[in-house]
């Protein structure tokens, strides 16, 4: 087994924190949020998964798409395409399960969107495997384990006086300096605990959209969103032109800019599904609600060939997040039933 | 497209033609500058593009016009929310964004030695122009057209000058009616499924194309299917308000379908148990 000792690692995230940026979990007034670290002394290690996944390091809150210029030469537009490289340390099995559901959307299924493509290519991911599971994580039930190595470009299993080392891709490979590691001949430690959450995929989901059930379910929910933005898999955006002062960018007189910018949205807001004419076939919160369950494992999996995989990583972000305790694990029970 | 183009970015086209369709409802006249004239070579009967008023933001278009009429590419715009209002304020020579073409189309070349009957209503004519120029231009290829065209007023009607041309060709006829008439109004009044009652084409050998809003093409296929046409010669042409066009953002799913990129034509049989989540 590789194994790397603390000390070691911290030397190793240090040296790549002065190269690139380094991304880690960090609380920030007691909340656990993946941030950009100066140094490891702020990264928070005994932590379970961070509130919010680390899907906004691939696809961020709000992002521009292009920069506008409307002038007396007529319009200009610039594609501003993420450029900087980073590291992701610490990311959980079901970060990276996440961003496979994602690669599946944002790349695998044309065409490429290339504003994600290269906050891909210029990311390095260093998963960490969870010592413990957290009250509503229930990845096994999904497909992932609390040690899935997949999607990770190097993974960190935490051992005694320090973590096994597996280096996953080639990219994960050439980060780690040989001389950080020592080779001995431990086995790597287990991580074997399961939720006792049916696997949703058994559910025949099709026979349960005229269901009562969501209309039950669906009375409570505020269509707040919160779930879609804590969800590593929710992709719902919208794209829309923002004017730039003047100063911003150093326009010349009689010019105007504006910014296109893309960011998250939800499909349980009720001015998502609109058609042109302002109808919302969505306009009640219960088909809203069944929208956004019925995308996890029914649409989206057909919709980008998951085959039998749901696009939910069971990381239980939602459930931790709802404020009136609608609960992912809860639908799935009741509709297994 | 290629994966080394941005398919975010739209094309910069000129604005040749704007004029006024209906009340709210203008016609815009687009020459694609530079690469958007390549992209916009071929573009088909039913495929949509994003249309960008700059600052105002995009939203998508069905394309209202055949490429053989082109090479601009004709856009009927209502005057409804923020970005259309962006693009009601421009003319003649200002440059507006083209993202496309997207989508399906009708299939066309199937449709050949079929009788057609085609149903728009309100602005929802406009993605079917571009299958009644086909059949104009290709009188021969085509058996009988007949057109059932309707809006809430008459002042809603779009494509009004051009039913002289529609109505003269062989073989086709154009049947009017409006929710609402004037005092001027001397053809049909009351809603379509009515004006399809009284028309009743022959479901024999015929396909019908039907656009309008999402309760007009519920009642309407719901008809044609007791009148005897099979599901799957009924074909529509569905919206919503998309973001990317690309089957990303989320806005247009129907159950596992998605509208830009399964779409926006169906026909019945790929679609009917889901209209009820359309409405």
């Amino acid at each position: 087994m590789n194994f790397i000792t603390q000390a070691q690692l911290t030397e190793w995230l240090d040296g790549i924190a002065h190269q690139q940026t380094l991304i880690a979990p960090y609380k920030m007034a007691d909340i656990l949020l993946y941030q950009p670290v100066q140094s490891s002394l702020m990264i928070a290690w005994d932590s379970i998964r961070p509130v919010m996944s680390a899907k906004e390091f691939f696809f961020p809150p709000s992002e521009r798409l292009l920069l506008i210029e409307k002038g007396a030469a007529g319009i200009k537009l610039t594609e501003t395409l993420p450029k900087g490289r980073q590291v992701i340390f610490g990311a959980r099995p079901c970060d990276a399960h996440g961003i496979k559901v994602l690669d599946a959307l944002f790349l695998d299924k044309p065409p490429v969107d290339l504003y994600y493509a290269s906050r891909r290519a210029n990311t390095t991911i260093i998963g960490l495997a969870c010592k413990e599971m957290g009250s509503s994580c229930f990845c096994t039930s999904v497909g992932g384990a609390p040690d899935d190595a997949s999607n990770m470009d190097v993974m960190l299993y935490p051992a005694e006086g320090g973590y096994a080392v597996e280096a996953v891709t080639e990219k994960g490979r050439s980060l780690i300096p040989d001389s950080l590691y020592t080779i001995d001949n431990r086995q790597r430690p287990a991580f074997n605990f399961i939720s006792n959450i049916v696997n949703p995929q058994s559910i025949n989901w099709p026979a349960h959209f005229d269901d009562e059930y969501w209309a039950r379910t669906s009375e409570r929910c505020l269509s707040c969103r919160a779930c879609a933005y804590v969800c590593p898999t929710c992709r719902c955006f919208s794209v829309r032109d923002e004017f730039l002062p003047v100063e911003a960018d150093g326009c010349n007189p009689g010019c105007a800019q504006y910014e296109r910018i893309r960011g998250w949205d939800s499909c349980e807001g009720e001015n998502y599904r609109r058609t042109a004419g302002g109808h919302r076939p969505r306009a009640e919160k219960s088909q809203r609600l069944r929208n956004r369950y019925f995308c996890k494992f029914y649409f989206y999996p057909e919709q980008y060939g998951l085959g039998n995989a749901s696009a939910c990583t069971g990381c239980g972000r939602c459930v931790d997040i709802c404020p009136v305790n609608v609960d992912i694990t809860e639908v799935i029970t009741d509709l297994a039933r | 497209m290629s994966d080394t183009t941005n398919p975010m970015k739209p094309y910069l086209g000129k604005l040749t033609a704007v004029k006024d369709l209906a009340t709210e409802i203008k016609l815009f006249r687009v020459e694609l500058l530079n690469g958007g004239r390549d992209a916009f070579a071929s573009f088909q009967p039913g495929q949509f593009a994003f249309v960008s008023a700059f600052g105002f933001g995009e939203a998508p278009f069905g394309i209202a016009n055949t490429c053989q009429r082109g090479p601009c590419v004709d856009f009927a715009v209502n005057r409804l929310g923020s970005v259309t209002t962006g693009l009601h304020e421009l003319g003649e020579g200002d440059i507006v964004g083209v993202r496309g073409p997207l989508g399906n189309c009708f299939p066309m070349d199937a449709f050949k030695g079929r009788n057609l009957v085609v149903l728009g209503g309100g602005i929802g004519g406009a993605p079917l122009r571009p299958v009644i120029q086909t059949v104009l231009d290709n009188r021969a290829d085509y058996g009988r057209l007949t057109i059932l065209w309707a809006a809430r007023t008459p002042s809603l009607l779009v494509f009004t000058d051009e039913y002289d041309e529609w109505r003269a060709a062989p073989d086709t006829s154009l049947h009017l009616t409006v929710d609402q008439a004037d005092e001027k109004w001397d053809h049909n009044v009351g809603l379509i499924t009515q004006l399809l009652e009284k028309v009743a084409p022959a479901s024999e050998n015929a396909v019908t194309i039907t656009c309008g809003p999402p309760i007009m093409i519920y009642y309407v296929t719901r008809m044609l299917e007791k009148m005897d046409f099979a599901a799957k010669n009924n074909y529509v042409t569905l919206e919503a308000r998309m973001h990317c066009g690309l089957g990303k953002c989320g806005r247009c799913n129907l159950g596992t379908k998605l509208i830009c990129v399964d779409g926006p034509v169906f026909n019945m049989a790929q679609v009917g148990e889901l209209m009820e989540t359309f409405l």
